[in-house]
């Protein structure tokens, strides 16, 4: 069989996947070694993990004492309603840190890196790490879960913003502040249009990404529906805990749906 | 000199409506603020308490800042740790999310029903989130980085499965109808034509996934697994922020380099 020659640039290709995927594999083994690790052992005790499945997780139980459901669902909402109001609030944040943020944009350009690196900082940095110094300063509740699930979304779509902004044409704002326009009026009749498409976008997502963690920061005493499936499984009531585990899993899907759905709209 | 004589007394406006400006961003955002404003309501949050208390934020920040080093073994033996339980589910949960991906993607198999099948399955487990999966993995396989790393997988080949799953069928059929036509059987096609194809995108879903999965572990601590996560939780509740301090600069940097090493790997193979 002939051995054909590849052209340079696919050789070079070539080597750079090799070399990522040899360096992958070494540290997978050196990982592994460090753990002590079997990829097999989840396999080998298939029977437990299997019993557990099959005895105290199916089928799911719909707690039916009184008011037991009712909190359930309720603790569902303030869920919810965390990770969308947290979302808005920072969001409204975001566009106004973001214009200056970019360098482009911002009435004063030298102040961009110091807002970049803010907010690359805070992003950075997990939601429930901010969580818990929150928690150590302003106390466990609903309202610290929503402080931390607001700085974290912010310092997100800070940098969302900033680069969509950076992406649009800066024709119009050239023109713009050429015929005299001030700063704020630039930013609404040449910014807006051009990037309110691309913020909505980041928006929804950011619901998506917030409604997930709004479930973990109840978790660790940020209320909602986290820390009620946190004591269900904490009091060994595994049934409970899967019905609730179900619930959160309608409510991603839901809310995916709807924003992809919104996604396809808004996007016309 | 000519002068204008004809101009109107009050000039017509212009019209500059934008023809592809959409008229449902405008209802999109006066729903998006009256549901905000209906879930701040719902959550009825003690807002003078959490303003009262907010210079504390500042102590606490300042306490923060006193990095102590004192204990640099078991934070960087906690770091290891993190890092691996993220290297290792990374890895895992691609070699399974490369298989199911197979089975996810319409143009491998072309079973009708089998990918609509999978999809729903895999977007069932990636809606729940991780540390669920983690807490659960802890009650079967008890303490430790197996729990860890099991319960990172089932959300990582979830996630894996989607990602693979979309960039195989971004491949042309054309390249695939090619190999056909030679009477390749279908996991060759796979093998030859759709898996160098989708190396690109893998490597960047690899890369993005990393990132993930290291802020999650660093989590996973948090919930009662170790790692680095542990360190931080267990600072802050027992009053050494020096350490916390520390940990969380780690987690920082780490989290920081790990995004830099792909965005430079990503612009190579581009």
């Amino acid at each position: 069989m002939m051995k054909m020659d590849l052209p340079p640039h696919v050789q070079a290709e070539r080597r750079t996947y090799t070399v990522f995927f040899a360096i992958l594999l070494l540290l997978v083994g050196l990982c592994t070694f460090h753990t002590g690790f079997n990829p097999f052992a989840p396999l080998l005790e298939h029977e437990a993990f299997w019993a557990f499945l099959s005895e105290d997780f199916f089928p799911p139980r719909i707690p039916l004492r009184a008011g037991r459901l009712g909190a359930i669902i309720d603790s569902l909402l303030v869920t919810f309603a965390m990770a969308f109001a947290s979302a808005t609030v920072a969001a409204v944040l975001a566009f106004l840190l973001a214009l200056f943020a970019s360098e482009r944009v911002s009435p004063l350009p030298r102040l961009a890196p110091v807002v970049r690196g803010l907010a690359t900082f805070a992003r950075n940095i997990p939601a429930l790490v901010w969580a818990f110094i929150l928690f150590s300063s302003l106390g466990i509740g609903t309202g610290v879960g929503f402080v931390a699930l607001c700085i974290s979304s912010c310092a997100f779509m800070v940098r969302a913003f900033a680069d969509t902004m950076e992406g649009v044409t800066q024709d119009s704002l050239e023109s713009l502040q050429s015929v005299g326009a001030t700063f704020p009026q630039r930013v609404i009749h040449g910014l807006l249009p051009a990037c309110m498409g691309g913020f909505v976008s980041w928006f929804l997502y950011c619901v998506e990404v917030n409604i997930r963690a709004s479930a973990v920061v109840g978790m660790v005493g940020g209320g909602g529906v986290g820390l009620v499936l946190f004591s269900y499984i904490k009091s060994f009531n595994y049934h409970v805990a899967f019905f609730i585990i179900l619930l959160i899993g309608a409510l991603v899907i839901a809310v995916d749906a709807i924003t992809g759905w919104l996604r396809r709209e808004l996007s016309r | 000199m000519i002068l204008p004589t004809d101009t109107p007394a009050r000039p017509e406006r212009i019209r500059v409506g934008c023809a592809r400006g959409n008229r449902l961003i405008p209802a999109f955002l006066c729903g998006t603020a009256g549901l905000a404003l209906l879930c701040l309501l719902y959550l009825d949050l003690p807002w003078l308490r959490l303003a009262s208390r907010v210079p504390d934020l500042g102590g606490v920040f300042w306490k923060l800042a006193h990095l102590d080093f004192t204990r640099w073994e078991l934070i960087l033996s906690a770091l290891l740790e993190t890092l691996c339980v993220a290297l290792l589910s990374t890895f895992y949960g691609m070699l399974l999310g490369l298989f199911f991906g197979m089975f996810a993607a319409d143009n491998v198999f072309r079973i009708r029903g089998l990918a609509r099948t999978v999809q729903a399955f895999f977007t069932f487990l990636r809606a729940v989130p991780t540390p669920v999966w983690v807490l659960l993995m802890m009650v079967c396989l008890g303490m430790g980085p197996a729990a860890g790393i099991a319960g990172l997988c089932v959300h990582t080949t979830a996630f894996f499965t989607r990602a693979f799953a979309q960039s195989f069928e971004d491949i042309p059929a054309e390249t695939l109808e090619a190999l056909e036509a030679t009477g390749v059987g279908r996991v060759g096609v796979f093998l030859n034509a759709v898996l160098p194809s989708a190396l690109a995108p893998i490597v960047a879903w690899i890369g993005m996934r990393l990132e993930i999965n290291f802020a999650e572990c660093a989590i996973l601590g948090m919930v009662g697994a170790g790692g680095i996560g542990f360190v931080v939780a267990n600072g802050i509740q027992n009053y050494e922020y020096g350490m916390a301090g520390v940990a969380i600069l780690l987690v920082f940097l780490l989290a920081t380099a790990i995004e830099r090493l792909f965005v430079l790997l990503r612009r190579r193979l581009r």
